[in-house]
């Protein structure tokens, strides 16, 4: 009985903690709710974003509170999606962003544009859409508004990722959280993938030094042909069908490595160079 | 077939007329993912309506697909039709197919969808798809997530209409995740929609077979989404129909009884990475088998008494008054989904006299679920938890 209590008591205060997340309008002037604030969770949330709700799902999705915003004839909607960490909430951002305009620094990071804008902060992934009857108008001064607003509401993280910074700089286009199956292969559940002019990078952290390696072992034996290479703890090279000159390698918990260049010797020599910046 | 007749009469009747069905198209591939031996696999084909395009019966849908390796090995594998929308990471995945597909463009059906809210929006939207696809014409586009005949506007269908004139897209159509039962006769009424994608799988009740049989007798390409259920992403590990769910096969054998059905010419279940590739292309290969059945069967049985399908179907009934549907949502907050506080926040809305009732005073219960659902004991427990 008093487990009970303790856990309903627990179960409360999450509640309370998720539920601090007050929706209205008032981030710009002439804007006012049109309609309650309404709130999804992972079941319902098909209701709202179709088949795009397993996208956020995949992603740790936690909770949703949405609010629709009138000035005029123009309309606009508040998407805060509660994510299960901070991580999860800035892979939900660069799932979204689109890779070729630069990142504005609101929270971790987000987008400006004419018609919406995006950010994560902290647990927080935040949407802004207008939905306008001219979709050439320029309202990017709203969307900054409602964007800075609401940033400044939310608690949370503001620095991005710090896996981030492993990745070098030189002819990189953009860098997303892959929540299952980097590469496409199972085997690599989640991690960082940096893309580049010329192939991709990329980094997964698994529990433990121990559990990294038994991914490394089932990895090389997936690759039929793959050769030793001399990076971290262990690492191997092989070129294969679709991810072409690979090389992957273990260093601690981490596995890491590049992908998709011409030849396998390239991918060992940058992902010498990745190795060096993991701590 | 009755709403009455039992989930496992249902899929035994599917399986029969599945087994009926021609199969117009084989071939055979080799797995160039893998350096071993070669791995056989066989392709099947149906007309997608009045398309008639020839799609294989397992397509993919690239929403949460990982990296484009993955549907590029798809479409070299054999698969034909891509599925992806103007809103999946708002434009990145439309880009991801294109980089994916861009080498083999003629060989593909590529559909995609615009949830624009009107006819300007709708226009621009199409624009950039075609730009952000890399392509001069879409094969499919769908009006997108459409419960109704309310909400397609008929200047919607007229953007349609110009774009197929002009050559930007092949065929029109509309997506939708509810309201079947009278938007797909609208549509076969209406006569100006050529494909229709729904959520359709093992779960759903005959009136979605109705819906679908008579969108394609009227010419309506059908092609299915939702074909796993939902899968086990919206599940928690410790929740009864997860274990079922996750048992192996049982993800392929949902996507096995859909393709078994006459009226459906694909599916898109969503391919994440190359082994669930792998794992789909086995569903033109074999047919359902009886222990296929059973699993699906099990998981019905399983999800039966606590599942709400929100038919509707007991809307009015509790001689209480109770929103019975509702209700049961609210417990599914708290017991599938650990949001206890947002369960009770929910119940605390209803009315005070709602609020108020409890089942056990009632001599016998009124409300008679058609899928199962142990509609008394389920409140009392919402009752018991919230009030």
């Amino acid at each position: 009985m008093k487990s009970a209590a303790v856990l309903l008591a627990v179960l409360l205060a999450v509640g309370m903690a998720r539920s601090q997340v007050s929706l209205d309008c008032h981030f710009a002037p002439g804007w006012e709710a049109s309609g309650p604030a309404r709130q999804y969770t992972a079941e319902n949330l098909y209701d709202y974003k179709d088949g795009a709700a397993d996208g956020y799902l995949s992603y740790g999705f936690a909770r949703m509170s949405t609010i629709d915003c009138k000035s005029g004839a123009d309309m606009l909607t508040i998407d805060v999606s509660e994510m299960n960490d901070a991580d999860a909430a800035y892979g939900l951002f660069t799932a979204n962003r689109d890779p070729r305009l630069p990142i504005a620094p609101i929270g971790m990071g987000g987008q400006i544009q004419s018609q919406s804008a995006t950010f994560a902060k902290g647990i927080y992934y935040v949407e802004i859409a207008e939905v306008a009857d001219n979709p050439n108008a320029d309202h990017t001064a709203v969307m900054q508004a409602f964007a800075s607003g609401m940033s400044a509401r939310l608690q949370g993280r503001e620095t991005a990722p710090e896996a981030l910074q492993w990745f070098p700089k030189e002819n990189l286009d953009s860098v997303r959280l892959v929540p299952e199956s980097v590469l496409g292969l199972k085997l690599l559940k989640r991690g960082y993938v940096a893309k580049y002019k010329q192939g991709q990078a990329f980094v997964v952290q698994e529990a433990s030094s121990e559990s990294a390696a038994e991914v490394f072992k089932k990895l090389r034996e997936h690759f039929d042909g793959a050769a030793p290479a001399q990076i971290a703890n262990e690492a191997f090279q092989a070129k294969v069908p679709y991810l072409d000159g690979i090389c992957v390698f273990r260093k601690g918990r981490f596995l890491a490595g590049y992908a998709n260049l011409h030849d396998a010797t390239q991918a060992v020599t940058l992902s010498a160079k990745l190795a060096a910046r993991i701590p | 077939m009755s709403s009455n007749t039992s989930r496992r009469e249902f899929l035994s009747t599917g399986l029969s007329a599945g087994l009926a069905l021609p199969v117009l198209g084989a071939a055979s591939v080799i797995d160039p993912q893998s350096a071993k031996a070669a791995v056989p696999a066989k392709l099947d084909y149906r007309t997608l309506g009045r398309t008639g395009l020839k799609v294989t019966t397992v397509g993919m849908g690239c929403m949460i697909t990982s990296d484009p390796s993955v549907i590029t090995r798809a479409a070299d594998l054999g698969i034909n039709y891509f599925d992806t929308a103007r809103g999946y990471q708002r434009g990145n995945n439309e880009r991801m197919v294109a980089a994916a597909l861009g080498a083999r463009r003629k060989d593909v059906i590529i559909s995609t969808k615009s949830h624009a809210p009107n006819k300007e929006e709708l226009q621009q939207h199409l624009e950039t798809s075609l730009s952000e696809l890399n392509t001069d014409y879409i094969d499919i586009w769908f009006l997108h997530g459409k419960g109704s005949p309310d909400e397609i506007a008929d200047d919607m269908i007229e953007v349609q209409q110009k774009a197929k004139k002009e050559g930007k897209i092949r065929f029109t159509g509309v997506s939708t995740h509810n309201g079947q039962q009278k938007l797909l006769p609208w549509m076969a009424q209406k006569g100006v929609f050529d494909v229709v994608l729904t959520g359709y799988n093992f779960t759903m009740d005959a009136s979605m077979d109705q819906a679908i049989e008579t969108a394609a007798k009227a010419g309506l390409g059908v092609v299915a989404m939702k074909v796993m259920a939902g899968g086990t992403r919206r599940m928690k590990p410790d929740d009864p129909a997860y274990k079922k769910l996750t048992q192996p096969g049982a993800m392929l054998a949902a996507l096995k009884w859909v393709i078994k059905k006459p009226n459906i010419a694909t599916t898109i279940p969503s391919i994440t990475d190359m082994d669930q590739l792998d794992e789909n292309l086995k569903a033109m290969s074999n047919p359902l088998s009886a222990g296929e059945e059973k699993i699906l069967s099990a998981h019905l049985d399983a999800i039966r008494p606590l599942y709400c399908r929100m038919c509707g179907q007991c809307d009015g009934a509790c001689q209480k008054g109770l929103p019975v549907a509702d209700v049961l949502r609210f417990l599914t907050y708290a017991d599938g989904y650990g949001q206890f506080a947002l369960g009770r926040e929910r119940f605390l809305e209803l009315s005070t006299a709602h609020q108020s009732v409890r089942c056990g005073d009632c001599a016998h219960c009124t409300v008679n679920c058609p899928h199962g659902v142990q509609v008394a004991r389920r409140i009392a427990r919402a009752q018991e938890l919230f009030a």
